[in-house]
């Protein structure tokens, strides 16, 4: 039986020029490695872009704590919208400095952050932790 | 809801619609997170052979699509989570449940964050400099999915459809 190697598919081709393009990797690794530093620094400081009130349909620019008899507010989609659009400006800027810099950017850093992260995340909702340990 | 079919099965739909998402988009990564975890040298073989020799490259623009469409939905469905089940959740003390949902929100936002790199790397999959990169970072969006998507089965035995 012939060995053929599968899987990784070593021999996929760059199907479009976006695949091919430098700057795009420089902005798509730069995008994604501070993506996740910036979404925890933007729950930390509580920055959301918008604040959702489900119970009233209400959608307000920036943080705005929940009204009395208005149900609760949701800062998570403002803390994404927030997060991405930060994370982009960043690849954005990445993509101006010169190749030999931001070839130097450390790849694994793409999957090493979002791991690091982890730990915040979980310290952050130490209140549900809090709450279910009084149980 | 204009009549045609209750409050209750429109939002029991888009739950559905999440969870059929969810489903497509776990398979795609476990193949492709096999794949590079352990590739397989030749495509004949047993079931667990067969499931790692999948053309992985194949699934990443399909991965990126069905990450986000599965956020897409999710988020909309968050609306009616926040006022309809996590406030039962918390009246009912199960805090846990509550805050590993949390958690999960966060994970899923993490692991859109990575989708334009993991794009990237495997659109290259024949540059040998991101073979590790794609191999991390597509493991750990696999395993950000499978905790998702438990996370969300626990939830939904908790208080799901038809609450």
């Amino acid at each position: 039986m012939s060995m053929t190697t599968t899987g990784t598919s070593s021999t996929a081709r760059s199907t479009s020029s976006l695949a091919a393009s430098s700057k795009f990797k420089t902005f798509a690794t730069t995008f994604s490695i501070s993506g996740p530093v910036i979404y925890c620094v933007v729950q930390y400081f509580n920055w959301p872009l918008v604040t959702f009130h489900p119970a009233t349909n209400r959608l307000v620019w920036g943080y705005e704590a929940a009204r009395s008899g208005e149900g609760p507010n949701m800062l998570w989609y403002g803390w994404t919208l927030t997060a991405i659009l930060i994370a982009a400006a960043v690849g954005i800027i990445a993509m101006m400095l010169p190749e030999r810099i931001t070839r130097k950017i450390p790849l694994a850093l793409v999957w090493v952050f979002p791991i690091l992260a982890i730990p915040y995340v979980i310290y952050s909702l130490m209140p549900w932790w809090t709450l279910a340990a009084k149980q | 809801m204009t009549g045609l079919i209750s409050t209750n099965a429109f939002w029991t739909i888009w739950l559905f619609v999440h969870l059929i998402l969810a489903v497509g988009l776990l398979g795609a990564l476990t193949h492709q997170a096999m794949a590079v975890a352990l590739p397989a040298r030749q495509a004949a073989g047993g079931i667990v052979t067969r499931f790692r020799a999948v053309p992985a490259a194949g699934y990443a623009t399909a991965v990126c699509v069905l990450w986000v469409l599965t956020f897409l939905v999710g988020s909309f469905i968050y609306t009616k989570y926040r006022i309809y089940i996590r406030i039962p959740i918390e009246a009912a003390h199960d805090y846990k449940t509550g805050g590993f949902f949390d958690f999960k929100e966060h994970v899923t936002t993490l692991g859109l964050m990575l989708l334009p790199a993991y794009w990237y790397f495997w659109k290259n999959a024949q540059n040998p400099d991101y073979d590790n990169a794609r191999k991390g970072v597509t493991l750990v969006l696999a395993v950000m999915c499978w905790f998702v998507f438990i996370v969300g089965h626990v939830l939904n035995n908790t208080r799901g459809f038809a609450s």
